[in-house]
């Protein structure tokens, strides 16, 4: 089974500063890979694991993602190729123009039996574009799997929804989006780390997907920090009882115990 | 161009009736009207109608198809036909199936998590948050209709009113391309966490070193009347505690009196869930965590001396 298990790149959300004027720049970021990402990775290499066939890493993004330690970061987790979509313009993180490159690309790369996705990017959080690119090939697609059986020539999925757990059977291809706690995504192993330097990497353009340009659904007006509930910042530094007691001080006065 | 239409559509009752009130209220600054999307039985339709909707799409239930994700080509094919403003959908995983695979399907992307509409000089935008709730984007549609998803609880319920006229149309079933055969439907338990109602939560974070010491912090909570939630690493990773109790941007979102953190290092994708608190306490041994910047007091020190302290006093206090 050839699996394409897609990942975001993404800024470090701790590294995201707010400017005076209440605008974020993302400019001292480092760009790593979209946290919730990894369950979709895990699963794919698990499922490879117990086959036969090769696991395939897709991501699009601007240059940034583009990056030595990104990439050997997504390869020592266990996927055998990694395949870049890089463009400037993929960075307003608009779904349907991500969900359309990424089915161009799944499209040149070959035969691929299973597109697998990760809930939603830890950034954005839009648990969109699996759905999306698998409606753009046309191929079945459903989110929040729990859990995936191999079944002969099909798929049996737990997915797993507010009130009740459905078990779907799947033929594929098909394009599945995985929950957050599907698995528990290994570190990668020294032996990995050296591996993933000498696996293949391509990068490919717009114009390698004969795409001119990209439709975007959506166009953002403005973004900016939230105003912040004012906090009253009290710092209590004292031995264990005394710390405690003014803690229950303070919320005894504040009427909250 | 004809008028604009605000549709709402929800696999759940009480949802539908939550995004009514929406649509109402968005169909008023539009100078619009209100459609709801039903699948499944007419006393639904019925029920949108005296909930405030002039017309209703009803799409009977096919006894083929077991979900409502089936319907995803005959929702496209209405929407092409009667090219709506709006689409409304409620925040469920079905709605997000649904919303994604149908804008997918017209050329467009979901505003996902939409918590306002601001209409200005015949432009639609829309409010949402991102980055964990770090910051607000708002946006606007570039095609004729905007698709969004809406959380629970963003709009009021409008009171049934039976003298309400209406149309339902029922609409042309498309027969989808493929459909997944539900082999079975297993019903979850319902989860014993009520965070979502409390008013004083205590939530341990990875500075809880093993286990078995979960035991003190639901002492604590036992004596404050406090129920228990956790960081991510808790429910999904070490699986100390059920899935259901963490708090963040993937989790629950809390808005009680108070919230006491515990060895939580205040990620920003923890404190999205925690925004709502009134007061929110946090002991750290590591004052540069980012959590006490957020707290409105934190105590910096070991939490295995600070909380057999805190347990004395409050019991003390009874």
């Amino acid at each position: 089974m050839n699996i394409v298990t897609c990942f975001k790149s993404t800024p470090d959300s701790k590294d995201i500063e707010i400017k005076s004027d209440g605008l974020l720049s993302l400019e001292k970021a480092e760009w790593i890979i979209s946290e919730y990402d990894l369950q979709a990775v895990e699963t794919a290499v698990k499922l490879v694991e117990s086959s036969s066939g090769k696991v395939i890493a897709l991501s699009a993004g601007p240059t940034n993602i583009s990056n030595s330690k990104l990439k050997k970061d997504i390869l020592s987790r266990g996927p055998d190729e990694l395949y870049l979509i890089i463009d400037n313009r993929l960075c307003e993180n608009d779904t349907y123009a991500t969900a359309t490159v990424l089915s161009k690309a799944i499209q040149k790369i070959g035969p691929v039996d299973l597109v697998l996705c990760g809930e939603g990017s830890s950034d954005l959080y839009f648990q969109q574009v699996g759905l999306q690119v698998g409606e753009m090939l046309g191929w079945p697609t459903i989110n929040s799997v729990g859990k995936i059986e191999v079944s002969s020539d099909h798929l049996v999925i737990e997915r797993d929804l507010e009130d009740e757990v459905e078990i779907l059977e799947v033929y594929l291809p098909a394009v599945l989006s995985v929950t957050t706690y599907i698995n528990l995504p290994r570190l990668p192993t020294m032996k990995e780390i050296i591996k993933a330097g000498q696996k293949p990497v391509i990068e490919w353009s717009l114009q390698d997907l004969n795409l001119s340009d990209i439709k975007t659904g959506v166009e953002v007006i403005s973004l900016k920090a939230p105003d912040q509930v004012g906090r009253k910042n009290i710092t209590i530094e004292a031995e264990p009882d005394e710390a405690a007691g003014l803690l229950i001080n303070y919320l005894s006065n504040d009427g909250v115990i | 161009m004809a008028t604009h239409e605000v549709w709402a559509y929800s696999e759940k009752p009480a949802f539908l009736a939550e995004l009514i009130g929406g649509a109402r209220v968005l169909a008023e600054n539009l100078g619009g009207s209100i459609v709801a999307v039903v699948i499944g039985p007419r006393t639904e339709a019925e029920k949108a109608i005296s909930l405030g909707a002039s017309k209703v799409f009803l799409l009977d239930k096919n006894k083929e198809s077991t979900m409502v994700e089936d319907y995803v080509p005959t929702l496209a094919n209405l929407v092409n036909e009667q090219g709506p403003s709006v689409l409304l959908f409620g925040a469920t995983k079905r709605g997000k199936a649904i919303a994604g695979r149908l804008a997918a399907r017209i050329g467009t992307s979901v505003i996902t998590d939409a918590q306002d509409f601001i209409y200005d000089q015949g432009q639609l935008s829309v409010r949402h948050m991102i980055f964990g709730g770090g910051a607000v984007r708002i946006e606007k549609a570039l095609t004729q209709t905007l698709v969004a998803t809406i959380r629970a609880g963003v709009f009021d319920t409008p009171i049934i009113d039976e003298s309400i006229m209406g149309e339902i149309i029922e609409a042309h079933y498309v027969e989808p391309a493929w459909r997944m055969s539900c082999l079975e439907h297993r019903e979850k338990k319902l989860t014993t966490s009520n965070l979502a109602a409390a008013k004083r939560v205590v939530c341990p974070g990875r500075g809880i070193s093993k286990r078995e010491d979960l035991a003190l912090i639901n002492d604590l909570a036992q004596v404050l009347e406090a129920e228990v939630g956790c960081t991510r690493p808790l429910a999904e990773g070490l699986d100390w505690m059920p899935r259901d109790h963490y708090i963040g941007v993937s989790g629950a979102s809390i808005a009680p009196d108070l919230y006491l953190g515990i060895g939580v290092s205040g990620q920003v994708q923890h404190t999205v869930g925690i925004v709502g608190a009134r007061i929110i306490a946090a002991i750290n041994k590591d004052k540069n965590a980012p959590i006490i910047a957020q707290a409105d007091y934190g105590i910096i020190g070991d939490l295995y001396e600070i909380v057999p302290s805190l347990i004395k006093f409050l019991k003390a206090r009874k």
